[in-house]
Order: C-alpha cells, then sequence, then structure tokens
C-alpha cells in the first residue's frame, strides 16, 4: 500500500504525526531524485514542497521552546553591561531578592538557593542558578551543580536544552548556509519562513560543532561570541531582508528580529522590535517575549506590568499568569506568587508547575496535608517519578500519615534517575531517621546520601550535628568546614561551627563562623545571641 | 467666664507633670470642707449655665454643720445646718421653664429642699410610734413622780430590753451628767416624747422619663431598715421597702414608673437587690468585709470593701472580678466623661492616690498631698470634665481633665502581660488536617504495624546499600580508626581546561596520616590528565590539604563524564576513600 502512496503525501503525514526522523528521509530520497540543488526548483512545486518540508522536520527535531529555556551562560551573568543600578531599590530588581520578605516562611523554615531565594517549588532553568556574587562561585557552583539543592522540593525537571542534533546529520548539512542567497529567499515569503526557522533553530547548534578546536579562555570569550554572531547574523539577516520585502508590516518577522537580537544579547533592540510588532498585532508570544527581554534587562516590575497590560488582552491566558507568578517568586513574594498560581489553576487544573509550587508553598507554611493533596494530584495526572514520591513521603511524615511514609520513599529511590536524586532521598530518610529518633539508621541514611552526591552540604551538616553528639569534635568539624565551603549561603554549618568553636573554647573562630552565619540569615535569633555572648567575653579581657 | 480663667491661672502655678492627663485647677489645703462624696453635688444652681459645687461640710470635728455652695474656688454661700448632713443631691422637681435644679440636703430625719438657693420645703420623715413604757415614765416625770436618778435606771432598762429605740430625748438624757439631768427634766418634762428615725442615705431616681434633665423622685435610705421614695412635688411617700439590715449606700437605674433596680449595701456588709414590684429584696450579695462605696458601671455594680479591694458584680449578685488596692479605700465615685462615653470608678485611697479603673484595669492614678476623703467628678463652672476632691484635713483639690486626655488602659500592674495577646502565626487548622486525625484515632494499630514494618524494611536496605558502600569504598568519608580521613572535589574552569581540586582532611585528633597515594580513573578518549597517580604528603591532623591537577577536555561533541578520584594506602589494593566528580560540559562548546 505505502509503495504506491504519494510519497509527499505519505512525509507529511509522518510529520503530522511527529516521526520526523522518517518524514526527513523520505524528503531527503524524493529531493536526491532531482539533481542535488541548494535551492529547489522554481518549476517544480513537489520539490519545493518537499525541501519546505524538510526543513520543518529538521526544526522540529531540534525545536525548544524560546520562552521557557533560557539559561544565562556565564559571560551574560559576569559580562553584564545591562545593569542600570547597582544598589536598586528595594522590590525593583531580581538581584537582590532577600530585601522583600512579604509574609513568606523564614529561611530557617525554608532553605534557600545560593542566591538567596526560597527553593521553588518546581525546577525551572533559571530558578536553579541566579546570580552568583564573585567570579569563583561563577564558575564553579551552577556547572558542576548539586550545590544549592533544588531536587528536593521540585517535582519535573524540565531541562531540556538545545542539545539535541549534535550528530544527527551525518552526511553534511542540509543547507550551506554560506552558499545561500538570502535575497532571493526573502522574495517568497513562504520559503523564507521555513528557512528562518531552520537557520534559527537547527543551523544554530550545528554550527557549534565547527568550532572544535578553539582554545577557550574566559579572555577570548568575546571571540566566540562573534562566531556566534555569524550564525545569528544569517537568521537575522533574512529575516531583516523578508521584513523589507513584506515593507515593514509582517509582525512575524518583527518577532523573529526580535528573538535574533535578544540571542545576540541586544536587548534594547529586541524590546524595540517586539514593541513594534505589538503594536501591530497583539499575540500571547510577543507579550512573553517583550517580558522575557525585561527580565534579562532586570525589570522585574515593568516585566509584570507588561504581562498585566498581556491580560487585559488575552484574559485568563495561562501564560502569562505563570509568568507573573514566577517573577513574583523570584522577588520573594510568595504570597502573591500563590494567588497568581492559584489563578493559573482556575483557567487550567492540570498546570503541573501551578500545581508543585501551591504544593511546596503549603508544605513550607506548616500545611504538609494540604501540600499532600496537591502532590497526590499531581500523581493522578500521571506524573510519576522519584521527585514526586520524595516530596510525597516527606508530606505524609509531617502530616503523620506514618503508613505512607516510607513506601513513598522507598518507590522514590527506586524511581531515582541518578545519583542525585537517590542522594536526596536518602537525605530525607535520614530525617526521617533523625524524628524516630534512630541515630545508627540517620548516620548510615546521611552516609549514603553522601556516597551519591559527594557534594551534599545539607548532608554534611546534619552528619556533622550527629558527630557532635557523639562527642567526635573534630571530625564534626571538619565536616562543617566541608558544608560551608560547598554551600556558603547556608547559615546552618557556619553556625554549627560557631557553637562547636564556642564549645570547645576557639572563641576567634567561632566568631568568625557566626559572623559568616548571621551575614547568610541576619534575622537568626540564636546567631544574634551568640555573638553577643562573644563579644562581651572578649570585652571581659 | 471668671471662674474659669481663675481656674487657668491656677493650673498655671501649680502644673508639675506635663504628661499628666490633669491640669492642677486649684489647691486649698486650708479650705476647710471636711465631707464625704455623698454630700457632694455640682448643680446649675440658678440657670445660668455656671455650675456650683454643693457641699454639706460636717465642719471640723463635725461640730459646725454647714451647707456650703461654692463658685469656682470661692465660697459663694454659706449657712448653718441644725444636724450633720447624710447626703446632698440635685434633682428637678417639675417640668416648669426654667428648669433650675432642686437641691436636697437630708440631715438627720429631716429632708431640706433649697430652690434658687433658699429654702423651699421641709420634709420630715413620718412619726414613729413611742414605745408605752418610755412614754409612760416620761408621765411620771412630768408630774414630778419620779426623780431622775430612777428615771435614768428605768430608762436604760427600757433601752436594753425593748426592741424599739428609745427616743431622742430619752437618749440625750441617758448621756448626761448627774448634775445636768434635773434641770433637763424640768425643760423638757412638758414635752410630748417623739420618737424619729434618721436618714442615712440619699439618691436620687428618674420618676418617668430616662431622659438626663428629667423629673427626679428622691430615695431615701433610714435608719429603721427602711427605704423610702418621695414624689418630687408633693414630697409624699410613694413606696416603702423593707430591709433585713440599715441601707448606707444606694444605687438605682431605671425609672420610678417603670422599671427600677436598687441596690443597697447595708451595714451588716450584705447588698441587697430590689426592684419596682418588689417590697423585699430580691437578690442578695454577701460580702466578705465591709462596703466603704457603692458605683454603678453600666451594668457593673463595683463595690469597695474594707479588704482593700474593689468588687465587681452582675446586677443578679454574680462576681465578675476582684481587684487589689495597695491601700485602704475611703472613698468612691462614678467619673463619666459624656464625651467619650467612658464611664469608670475612681477610688480615693488612704495613701493619697485616687486610682480610676474601668472594669479591672487600672486608667490612672492622681497622687495627692493628702488622703482623699470625698470625690466627685462632672461639669463645674463652665468646664465639663472637673475633678473635686476633698482631703482628710480640710484641704480642696480642683483638677481639670485634659480635652486632649485619653484614657487607655496601662496594664502595668493588672491583667496579663502585653506578651500574652500577642497573636502568633499558627496556621489554621485544615479541615483535611481534622479528617487525618481522624483517620489516624481509627486505623492507629494498623498504622503503627505498616511503618514498623516498612521501618525494619528500610534499616535492611540502608544497611545493605551500607555496606556494598564500605566495600567498594565510595563514600567520601572514612571512618577506620586508623586513617580517619575527608575528601572533597572542586572543579573549576570553563573548559576544554579545568582545574580540579582535592580537598584532602585529615580528621583524627593527634595523629598525622603517611603513605596515601591518589589515582584518578577516567574515560581516555575524553579527557587527559598530566598526572593520574600520586604520592600525597603528611597530612597534619585539622588541616585543610588542597591538591591541584588539571583535567583537559578532549571531546568536540560536548559530552562529558565522571572522573573517579581514590585514595589508597600503600601496599593495599582496596581504596580508602572515593570521591565521583561530575566534570561540567566544555563550555566553549556549549556557548557557541
Amino acid at each position: 500500500m505505502s509503495s504506491e502512496m504519494e510519497p509527499l503525501l505519505l512525509a507529511w503525514s509522518y510529520f503530522r504525526r511527529r516521526k520526523f526522523q522518517l518524514c526527513a528521509d523520505l524528503c531527503t530520497q524524493m529531493l536526491e531524485k532531482s539533481p542535488y540543488d541548494q535551492e529547489p526548483d522554481p518549476e517544480l512545486p513537489v520539490h519545493q514542497a518537499a525541501w519546505i518540508l524538510k526543513a520543518r522536520a529538521l526544526t522540529e527535531m531540534v525545536y525548544i521552546d524560546e520562552i521557557d529555556v533560557d539559561q544565562e551562560g556565564i559571560a551574560e551573568m559576569m559580562l553584564d553591561e545591562n545593569a542600570i543600578a547597582q544598589v536598586p531599590r528595594p522590590g525593583t530588581s531580581l538581584k537582590l531578592p532577600g530585601t522583600n520578605q512579604t509574609g513568606g516562611p523564614s529561611q530557617a523554615v525554608r532553605p534557600i538557593t545560593q542566591a538567596g531565594r526560597p527553593i521553588t517549588g518546581f525546577l525551572r532553568p533559571s530558578t536553579q542558578s541566579g546570580r552568583p556574587g564573585t567570579m569563583e562561585q561563577a564558575i564553579r557552583t551552577p556547572r558542576t551543580a548539586y550545590t544549592a539543592r533544588p531536587i528536593t522540593s521540585s517535582s519535573g525537571r524540565f531541562v531540556r536544552l538545545g542539545t539535541a542534533s549534535m550528530l544527527t546529520s551525518p552526511d553534511g548539512p542540509f543547507i550551506n548556509l554560506s552558499r545561500l542567497n538570502l535575497t532571493k529567499y526573502s522574495q517568497k515569503p513562504k520559503l523564507a519562513k521555513a528557512l528562518f526557522e531552520y537557520i534559527f533553530h537547527h543551523e544554530n547548534d550545528v554550527k557549534t560543532i565547527h568550532l572544535e578546536d578553539v582554545v577557550l579562555h574566559l579572555g577570548i570569550y568575546p571571540f566566540l561570541l562573534r562566531n556566534k554572531n555569524h550564525i545569528e547574523k544569517n537568521a537575522l539577516d533574512l529575516a531583516a531582508l523578508s521584513t523589507e520585502h513584506s515593507q515593514y508590516k509582517d509582525w512575524w518577522w518583527k518577532v523573529q528580529i526580535g528573538k535574533c537580537y535578544y540571542r545576540l544579547g541586544m536587548y534594547r533592540e529586541a524590546e524595540k522590535q517586539f514593541k513594534s510588532a505589538l503594536k501591530q498585532q497583539e499575540m500571547v508570544d510577543t507579550f512573553l517575549y517583550l517580558a522575557k527581554v525585561y527580565v534579562s534587562l532586570d525589570q522585574p516590575v515593568t516585566a509584570l506590568n507588561l504581562f498585566k497590560q498581556g491580560l487585559d488582552k488575552f484574559p485568563g491566558e495561562v501564560t502569562l499568569l505563570c509568568g507573573i507568578a514566577r517573577i513574583y517568586e523570584e522577588m520573594n513574594n510568595m504570597s502573591s506568587a500563590a494567588e497568581y498560581y492559584k489563578e493559573v489553576l482556575k483557567q487550567d487544573n492540570t498546570h503541573v508547575e501551578a500545581i508543585a509550587c501551591i504544593g511546596s508553598n503549603h508544605f513550607y507554611s506548616d500545611q504538609p496535608e494540604i501540600a499532600l493533596r496537591f502532590y497526590r494530584r499531581l500523581l493522578q495526572m500521571g506524573i510519576y517519578n522519584g521527585q514526586l514520591f520524595n516530596n510525597l513521603g516527606l508530606c505524609c511524615f509531617y502530616a503523620q500519615q506514618y503508613d505512607m511514609t516510607l513506601t513513598s520513599f522507598e518507590r522514590a529511590l527506586s524511581l531515582a534517575e541518578n545519583e542525585e536524586e537517590a542522594a536526596d532521598v536518602w537525605y530525607n530518610l535520614g530525617h526521617v531517621a533523625v524524628g524516630i529518633g534512630d541515630t545508627n539508621l540517620a548516620h548510615q541514611c546521611f552516609r549514603l546520601a553522601l556516597v551519591n552526591n559527594n557534594n551534599h552540604a545539607e548532608a554534611y551538616n546534619n552528619l556533622a550535628v550527629l558527630e557532635m553528639r557523639k562527642g567526635h569534635v573534630e571530625q564534626a568539624r571538619a565536616l562543617l568546614q566541608t558544608a560551608s565551603s560547598l554551600a556558603p549561603h547556608m547559615y546552618e554549618p557556619h553556625f554549627n561551627f560557631a557553637t562547636i568553636s564556642d564549645k570547645i573554647g576557639d572563641l576567634q573562630r567561632s566568631y568568625v563562623a557566626a559572623q559568616k552565619s548571621e551575614a547568610a540569615f541576619p534575622d537568626h535569633v540564636d546567631t544574634q545571641h551568640l555573638i553577643k555572648q562573644l563579644r562581651q567575653h572578649f570585652a571581659m579581657l | 467666664a471668671a471662674a474659669s480663667s481663675s481656674d487657668s491661672d491656677a493650673c498655671g502655678a501649680e502644673s508639675n507633670e506635663a504628661n499628666s492627663k490633669w491640669l492642677d485647677a486649684h489647691y486649698d489645703p486650708m479650705a476647710n470642707i471636711h465631707t464625704f462624696s455623698a454630700c457632694l453635688a455640682l448643680a446649675d444652681l440658678h440657670g445660668d449655665g455656671e455650675y456650683k459645687l454643693v457641699v454639706g461640710d460636717l465642719g471640723p470635728g463635725g461640730q459646725q454643720p454647714r451647707l456650703k455652695v461654692l463658685k469656682g474656688p470661692l465660697v459663694m454661700t454659706e449657712s448653718p445646718l441644725p444636724a450633720l448632713p447624710a447626703a446632698a443631691a440635685t434633682f428637678l422637681m417639675e417640668q416648669h421653664e426654667p428648669r433650675t435644679p432642686a437641691l436636697a440636703l437630708a440631715s438627720g430625719p429631716c429632708v431640706y429642699v433649697y430652690k434658687n438657693l433658699r429654702p423651699y420645703f421641709k420634709f420630715s420623715l413620718p412619726q414613729l410610734p413611742p414605745n408605752p413604757l418610755e412614754q409612760d415614765l416620761w408621765n411620771q416625770a412630768k408630774e414630778d413622780r419620779i426623780d431622775p436618778l430612777t428615771l435614768k435606771e428605768m430608762l436604760e432598762s427600757i433601752r436594753e430590753t425593748a426592741e424599739e429605740p428609745l427616743s431622742i430625748q430619752s437618749l440625750r438624757f441617758l448621756q448626761l451628767e448627774l448634775s445636768e439631768m434635773e434641770a433637763f427634766v424640768n425643760q423638757h418634762k412638758s414635752n410630748s416624747i417623739k420618737r424619729q428615725t434618721v436618714i442615712t442615705t440619699m439618691t436620687t431616681l428618674k420618676k418617668n422619663l430616662a431622659d438626663e434633665d428629667a423629673v427626679s423622685c428622691l430615695v431615701l435610705g433610714t435608719e429603721n431598715k427602711e427605704l423610702l421614695v418621695l414624689d418630687p412635688e408633693a414630697f409624699t411617700i410613694l413606696a416603702k421597702m423593707s430591709l433585713p439590715s440599715v441601707p448606707v449606700f444606694l444605687e438605682v437605674s431605671g425609672q420610678f414608673d417603670v422599671e427600677f433596680r436598687l441596690a443597697a449595701a447595708c451595714r451588716n456588709g450584705n447588698i441587697y437587690i430590689l426592684r419596682r414590684d418588689s417590697k423585699h429584696p430580691k437578690y442578695c450579695i454577701e460580702l466578705s468585709a465591709q462596703p466603704v462605696g457603692l458605683i454603678r458601671v453600666h451594668k457593673v455594680l463595683v463595690v469597695g470593701s474594707t479588704q482593700d479591694s474593689l468588687h465587681g458584680f452582675t446586677h443578679k449578685g454574680k462576681k465578675l472580678w476582684t481587684v487589689q488596692m495597695p491601700a485602704a479605700i475611703l472613698t468612691m465615685n462614678l467619673l463619666e466623661q459624656h464625651s467619650r462615653g467612658l464611664q469608670a470608678v475612681m477610688a480615693g485611697l488612704a495613701n493619697g492616690e485616687v486610682r480610676i479603673y474601668r472594669d479591672k484595669a487600672l486608667l490612672n492614678v492622681i497622687h495627692t498631698p493628702d488622703a482623699v476623703t470625698s470625690l466627685c467628678f462632672g461639669r463645674y463652672g463652665r468646664e465639663d470634665n472637673t475633678l473635686i476632691m476633698t482631703t482628710r484635713g480640710g484641704g480642696l483639690i480642683i483638677k481639670i481633665l485634659k480635652r486632649t486626655a485619653v484614657f487607655v488602659e496601662g496594664g502595668s500592674e493588672v491583667g496579663p502581660p502585653p506578651a500574652q495577646a500577642m497573636k502568633l502565626n499558627v496556621p489554621r487548622k485544615t479541615r483535611l488536617y481534622v479528617d487525618q486525625t481522624l483517620r489516624e484515632r481509627e486505623a492507629g494499630t494498623a498504622m503503627h504495624r505498616a511503618f514498623q514494618t516498612d521501618l525494619y524494611l528500610l534499616r535492611l536496605r540502608a544497611a545493605r546499600a551500607y555496606l556494598q558502600a564500605l566495600e567498594s569504598s565510595l563514600s567520601p568519608l572514612s571512618t577506620t580508626a586508623r586513617e580517619p580521613l575527608k575528601l572533597h572535589a572542586v572543579v573549576q574552569g570553563l573548559g576544554p581546561t579545568f582545574k580540579l581540586t582535592l580537598h584532602l582532611q585529615n580528621t583524627s585528633t593527634t595523629r598525622p596520616v603517611l603513605g596515601l597515594l591518589v589515582c584518578f580513573l577516567y574515560n581516555e578518549a575524553l579527557y587527559s590528565l598530566p598526572r593520574a597517580f600520586f604520592k600525597v604528603p603528611l597530612l597534619v591532623p585539622g588541616l585543610n590539604y588542597p591538591l591541584e591537577t588539571f583535567v583537559e577536555s578532549l571531546s568536540n561533541k560536548g559530552i562529558s563524564d565522571i572522573i573517579k578520584v581514590l585514595v589508597l594506602r600503600e601496599g593495599q589494593s582496596a581504596p580508602l576513600l572515593s570521591a565521583h566528580v561530575n566534570m561540567p560540559g566544555s563550555e566553549g562548546l556549549a556557548a557557541a
């Protein structure tokens, strides 16, 4: 049957069924019949169609949603030239998240990430990293990762970075960009759009392979950027030519130009393009892109206003609501974030991110039974992974549903995809063991957490506390030092170190550690007491 | 206007506390006014808007009772009284304009009523039937059949045996010296003996309207354990009620024609509560000590007792609260601030304090130079909130409440500490939580069993995993007694060249560690290290040894791998420690 089927129709069918590889192969066969040519023959519309289809299939294979995925590179973080004010007013910047604690649980209850934000209920690319303060932190932490521990409370890991197409085209690229006559393509709007998406999504990654021999240090990073620019330029040139062709009336092209500018880090230009596109045609996507630009420019308030403006045009739009909630969450305004997540759930009651965030919010505000409901809802929706069971187990334990606790952790352990997840489960099991007073089991669990993840700072800290209770002061101190060097943003290791040093009479070290603890968590009463006590000691001498 | 200006003159001289709620308007320690709260009244006696103070003055030592009317700090009129005053009250007698209030002063068996400060009416209590035996004796004396000494003996025996008390004439006779008796008998023997009781307390009760300026009846308490209600115009007795004891303080609420409630504190230490239709007490509050004052604040009866305490009671006699005073209570009165709707109790104490309470909360304390024996608060002159106090030594203190003053409950020594009222951020108990506790209660045993089973399984699983980790030395911590070591690794750099730093620490207390080796295990297709195996120097306890090495990434595909770091002991094949280093992808590829 299939042999008699019209190949183009078959390819189209493959494409519709999202069997992109098959579709692309079929299109390649069809194109091979005609003499290999860069550009489709204008007289042969079938070839033209096959060419577009192949381009689209290849694009779809590596397509990533530009709106959601955005991981800042080190260069963007450290060489940020868009910063406007070094010391922004509280509540106007994403860089100083600790400034506006509006009613959320304190740091002592809800752990924070390295950037000083309470950990979120849902892991997004940008929630993890934050902006490091020093170059050393920048180089070390976000990449060897696993120091900030977001995994325990996250339920889904949606990191889908565009790394798919590394090895996909064995016989050379489909389209050789350098030989492309962009002006000619820009005359044909339908072809141009497919070609643009291909260049933007597909070629972006393929081209990186050609940079293999570049010896890279931080000093020559601008050089690298230039190479990258080169690729983007192709897309940009095409987009610019096409806009010109459509007499600046096609909003789609403007959005694409904006996207190119955004990738090139030219945020102000991107903003102009998006705004102009919005004037022509209001689209949800455009709002989201523009908000993303503002977030990159560290103007969360403007982004919020934009989202709200968008909500006026598209009332109840889930992505806009979700965007608002995310920004509030990043600004540490948990109550507003929870409100908007609830709005999201009103519109779309299967929104994983909203459910997970509200759930973790309830968990950390001492209502584990409600959090349990939310996580159960996720389970009913078919999300079946280690993180979710981990959270369920914790909620069950704190809501006193003991019969479900250990079974959930057991599931989480067997579902754990990697060692880090297993480490987190062991860590939580250690907490359960501490809760039932079995220090031996707790010790084993924390050790196992460390076996699975050598950089688990919390486990180091808790293990140190257990050692301290056994009277092994030297070991406890060594563990605490490790914990504080792994996670300088946590106040617990510093404070524990200060206490133990104080006990054995090493007042100087105790004072230094206590001050670090105070820097990490200024409102911690016990630290303040300790510092006061130490000051009195010093004054007495 | 004259009064207020003189008030303000005086206040400038005497005010000492800037933050006090009171202006010191007048203080005259030599005013020579000796009285109690019951004998003080404030009224607009002339209908000119200028309120005067009426004082039933007992005189120094209770010798020269006088009626004094004060305007501002000065005595306006003064007239002698035939007997000691028991109470003073002002009330409206009739509806006619101008509605100037009449002044009633209870003294001995009579109530003297003044209008416009002129004597208007004298009401005397009805006479009581005299004791026939006594009557007979005096009749004999009249006919000179009995000598004064026998008369005295006979009268004394009557006084001791008879239920009814003697007449005043007989009582006076009994007090006399032997030499005076003859003259007294000669002087009084022709008079027929009368027996009259005396008034102990007086108050006013609205006749039929609850308005501020409605016609009021006088309510009298008498020595013969009765309460009388007088008609305001005709001064006839409208109602008569009897009590088990002699009333000393009266508090009335309601209207005579409609419904009223009468509380009478009596000498036997009980408070009796009567209502309109009851001739006898309806409720009785038995105090543990003698009452020294009775004030009604809204619906609460506040009683001061000789046990230095204030008690609050409902109108049905239920005790609400008790407040202990630092000293004995001398007098009490009501503080009513109409502009703020405040009603409070003032109590003058023996230690020279005047305390103001709203229920059990202390609002204000005024320190006076002498113990205060009478208190009165109200409009005086043209000033609305004036406090008039007289002291034990006969002094007069007038204070004006500042118009900006607001009484707030200081809570200095009474009531719970302020921390107790602070609201903690405790999350609400959700319905879910209640459901779950129900489930726990119902299936507690099953849950516990399930948990214990799981716990055993978990212990087994943890022990297995732990053993496996120990056997393969996966742990970054070594716990053996000989080599307590700790290892952690940090990777720095963007790639393709990375710096790998191993932090090795000897965690034993005293023993240094010698003869350790470090070995790296890695995929040689992906990474290259200059030295994959090297010796570790001597490790001094407690110090952190950073060991650095460079790693070069060889892959151009952006693939990253794990590098295993093993710490070995010379001559042993099993590693002591191991660390897994997750190498980052080479940024050179990811960024481009």
